[in-house]
Order: C-alpha cells, then structure tokens, then sequence
C-alpha cells in the first residue's frame, strides 16, 4: 500500500495553492491531488513522494493533516481494465468510498488510488485476481 | 498565605467597619460632588439617612453613563492636585471613563491586590511576568504594585510579541503568569509550537488571571496546556472601581473574596433594580467606601452573578461572588432566549476535537435570528472521512441545543485560523444592530 495525506481546507480562493506552495518551498513532488465541490470545507487527499515530511511541514503551517494507507492499482491503459478492478471489488462485497489517479509516472502504467472500509482484503481481493497493487517505492 | 486580618473578621465587625465607612464616604460625596448632591436631593436623600448598612438600598445607582457625562473628572471628591495617577478604561464605544487615584488610594489599592495575589499562592520567591497592555489600562500597573508589594520579582513584559514573551518565561524562569485567561492560553499554544511543553519546560506553577471571565471549562485548559499542578485563580475588578483587586479566588477555587472592608457588594435584580435576598443571582452592585479620588456608591457592574457568605474551608470570611455567568449587557438574546456566550463556551471546551477558540456570529435572516458557530478542528483522526467530520458538527450542534434549547449552525475552519487576542476576547459578533 501507499500513503495518502488527507488536508483539512477552507472553501475559500487561494487555499489548495497555500497546500502547495508550501509542498513546492520544500521541494516535495506532488504525485496526486483529489479534491471535490462542498459547501464549507473540503478534505483535500494527496499522494506525494515524502508524506512524513509533508505531513510535518503542514502541520507546522497550521494545517490539520493525517497519513492513512491507501490501495494503488496498476491498471493497463487499454479498455476495460477500470471495469474489471471494480468489479473485483464489488463482487468481494466491498464498497467504495473514493476514487482517484496518479497519471503521469515515468515509464510506468498509471495508478487507481482507491478506498474502502477493508483495505487489507481489497489488496488481498485485487492480487487474488492478478492486480499490481503498488507500494511507496513503486511510485 | 492569608495576606491581611481584615480578610478574617467576623460578619459583626465587618459590617461594622462598612457602616462607618459608607457614613462617611456618603457625607463626602454630598458635600464634593454635585452630581450626586443632585441625584441624592432628587429622591430626598440626606447622608444622616444612612443610619444602618440596610439603608444603603435608598441611595441612587451609579453607571457608566454618569462618569461619561461628567467626563473627565465631575464625580471626583478631590482636585487634580491631588490625584497621582489618571487611568481610563478600554471604552469601546464612546469617550473613555476617567478614573484617578490619591497617594493613599494607590496604598489602597496596591494592598487589595496584594491579598488576592497571594490568595492565589503569591510568595516574594515568585518571578511574575505581567501579560496585561501596560497604559491606560488598569489591570497591569494593579498587578505590578500589589506583585511588587508582596516581594515578587516583577516583569513588565506587557501584552503581544508573543515568542519574546515564551523566551523571557524561559530564559528569567518566570513562575506566575498574569494575563487573560485567553491569551494565556494562546501563550501555550505559541509556546508548543515553537517546540516546548509548558508543562515541562517553564516553570510557570501560578496563574492569575483577569480581564475577563474564566468558565471552569477554560480552567481545565489551563491544566492541559500548562501542567495539572499549576495554581489557575481568576480575579475580578473594573477600573471604575479601582482597578483589579476588587476580588480573587483562593486556592479553594470556591468563588472570589471580596475585600469588604474596601467594597460592599449588593445583588440587584437587573430589571426591578430591588435588591436580592444572599445567594440569589443577579447583577453585582458594588459602593466603594475608602477610595478618596472617586469613590463610586452603588455602581452597576453589569456582572451577573451571586454572593456566598459562608466562611471559606481558606480561613477567609469575606463574602465570595461565583464565577460570572457573564454581563447583562453581553447577553444576547436569539429568538427570544437569552444566552450568555459564557454559556457556548461551556460546551465548546468539553468538546475534545476542537480548540479552545471560537467566534460566533449571530444574524437575521428572514426576520429569524440564527446563530452561527466558528470551531478549529484539532483531530486530524476525523480526516478519513466526511462522515467524521458530519458527526462532529452534528454532535456539537445538539449539545448547544441541549444546553440553550435553540439551534446554532456549526462550521469547523482550519486550526489556528481563529482571531487570537492579546487583550480581552472579542468572540461575539451580532450583524442585528442595525436591522429592524
């Protein structure tokens, strides 16, 4: 599995900029970034190449942040392999409570960053069936 | 320690003393002042009708507006030769109240700070750093002769440069804090920030806080933040008054004892202006009977709370006013209850995910009062998800509702993006006052 970190921001102009200008400051690599329309606040994820650093300096900037494991699949670009990794999960029982990408790696397929109530049998599932699930270091 | 014997005197004398004095300062007045020369002979008042401490009731109030209409000095009793400091008051609306001091008003007053300074465990081993502004202010030059009187190291360090502040703590070894008891705990918050455990690393074991009221609620904070085995006393005073010194808690933490042989308190029914029978609450009414410069017979405070008699497990016998349960002038009123911020607050701090800071914003909004209430997230356990986060502001959203019987909107913000104070709080901000 990987690490995410999950961001409390405001609803307010210039506060995902604030979360990365201070990543950029501290040359921090961005790998992904997740966020979506709410009304007052909004739980930003982020995958990045040094989370304990990261969750330390944003922490000293006054952010409230947690490192949680998240599953990373390594998906073919060819179609249907979405459709496939999700129906694993659906048909082990497991449901989904968000969903996002790493895109751009170097010379490597894309990644599927995605959460459940069970991440341990969701990367058990996932292997069973002959998913890469991907580690820090594969990143 | 017990600073003084008239802390110990027995009801008898104490009302003794206060009847003595209140004849004379009354007489004084009559003669000195003709504002009240004019108030007292509109309800047909001579100083000879103050034949016992019950005949106090006849004599007419005395409010904030009276010193604003004879601004600067019309209800002093002495000419300026005579003062030796001039304060004014924070006023935030308005012109200032003017207050002034005799040399022996200022040994008075010194002396009244020095008892509650000690109540809360004051000894002259103590370096004492003073958080207060300094200037017009009264309550950091209060602290700082009634500090220095009982032989404590003093540190005028006054309010703001917050991490000067925590490295003048470090660096003397300051062991008595004075400050309100929000930026006190703002003190912490820098302080933990900037790597230290106030706890462990400072040797603050006293606070004495004042400016604003201290909920029992923020009282544990303090704990928290500052070690269980600090010595958190809360003190109450106004400048109109004397300054601080008017009262303190003892280490007992059962209310604050008054200096009677200084002050006499009545409680008053805001509203019918009768005075209360002992125990009831309502708004303290307090006469100064030994100040020369200004003393003020039967000032409104605004303060509501209620008076306990009974002598203290301390030694003391002086009466102890509760803890505030906040002003008849702060308490708002939204769709038709009244609450008292104190009372929010209460809930807020037993609310372990969120900080210590708040603000909250009461509107109208369709010809109906709303509330909302601003709180910093402090779990970052709650960020796995929306759900979490759901829980928390529907479960703070229904302790409100239990406790003032209306619904407030909660909004969590990010931590630390609170307004932090360095003086008295300003956590209210009501948009009616301009509407119908």
């Amino acid at each position: 599995m990987i690490k995410q970190l999950s961001v409390f921001v405001q609803n307010e102009v210039g506060s995902l900029a604030g979360v990365t200008s201070i990543l950029k400051e501290n040359n921090i690599n961005l790998k992904a970034i997740a966020s979506f329309d709410t009304p007052e606040f909004a739980i930003l994820r982020i995958v990045v190449d040094q989370p304990d650093k990261a969750k330390i300096l944003l922490a000293e900037n006054g952010y409230a942040v947690k490192i949680t494991e998240a599953v990373a699949v390594e998906l073919e670009d060819v179609p249907g392999t979405l459709n496939g990794m999700l129906t694993v999960i659906a048909e082990a029982n497991l449901g989904i409570n968000y969903i996002y990408s790493i895109v751009i790696r170097h010379k490597k397929a894309p990644l599927i960053i995605v959460n459940t109530d069970n991440l341990e049998k969701t990367v058990t599932v996932l292997r069973e069936n002959g998913y890469l699930v991907a580690d820090q270091e594969d990143l | 320690m017990i600073w003084a014997k008239e802390e110990t005197l027995s009801r008898n004398e104490i009302e003794e003393i206060q009847l003595s004095r209140l004849q004379e300062v009354v007489r004084r007045i009559y003669e000195k002042v003709p504002a009240y020369r004019k108030k007292m002979d509109q309800q047909g008042i001579k100083p000879d009708h103050v034949k016992s401490l019950s005949d106090l009731k006849n004599m007419p109030f005395t409010t904030k507006q009276d010193l604003r209409d004879n601004y600067p000095f019309g209800l002093f009793t002495v000419s300026k030769k005579e003062l030796v400091r001039i304060h004014a008051s924070s006023g935030t609306t308005g012109k200032p109240t003017v207050v002034g001091y005799t040399r022996n008003d200022m040994k008075i007053w010194t002396e009244c700070v020095s008892r509650i300074a000690a109540m809360g465990g004051t000894t002259d081993d103590d370096v004492a750093q003073i958080c207060f502004g300094y200037g017009m202010f009264t309550g950091a030059l209060g602290l700082h002769y009634g500090l220095e009187n009982i032989g404590a190291s003093v540190c005028p360090t006054s309010s703001g440069n917050t991490q000067k502040q925590i490295m003048y703590m470090k660096d003397f070894g300051t062991t008595l804090l004075v400050a309100t008891p929000s930026y006190a705990l703002h003190i912490g918050e820098v302080a933990r920030q900037m790597g230290f455990d106030p706890a462990k690393d400072l040797k603050v074991k006293i606070g004495l806080f004042g400016g604003e009221g201290m909920t029992e609620a923020m009282r544990q904070e303090m704990y928290k933040l500052w070690g269980q085995d600090m010595k958190v006393t809360q003190n109450y005073g106004m400048s109109e008054l004397i300054g601080p010194g008017v009262s303190g808690e003892c280490l007992e933490l059962c209310g604050m004892h008054i200096n009677e042989d200084h002050f006499i308190a009545e409680i008053i029914d805001p509203e019918t202006e009768e005075v209360l029978p002992p125990g009831e609450k309502g708004e303290l009414v307090i006469s100064c009977i030994t100040k020369e410069a200004l003393p003020l017979i039967r000032y409104r405070t605004r303060d509501i709370t209620r008076l306990m008699y009974e002598p203290c497990k301390c030694g003391r016998t002086t009466v102890r006013m509760e803890n505030l349960s906040g002003r008849s002038d702060d308490m708002l009123i939204i769709r038709g209850v009244n609450v008292f911020p104190s009372q929010i607050e209460e809930v807020l701090l037993k609310v372990p995910e969120i900080g210590a800071h708040y603000e909250i914003i009461v509107d109208r909004k369709d010809h109906l009062d709303t509330m909302e209430i601003k709180v910093e997230l402090a779990d970052e356990s709650l960020l796995d998800s929306y759900a979490k986060l759901g829980e928390l502001e529907h479960r703070i959203k229904s302790k409100i509702r239990v406790i003032l019987g209306i619904d407030a909107s909660i909004k969590l913000v990010a931590p630390r993006s609170l307004k932090r104070f360095e003086g008295k709080a300003r956590r209210v901000t009501d948009l009616r006052t301009n509407m119908l």
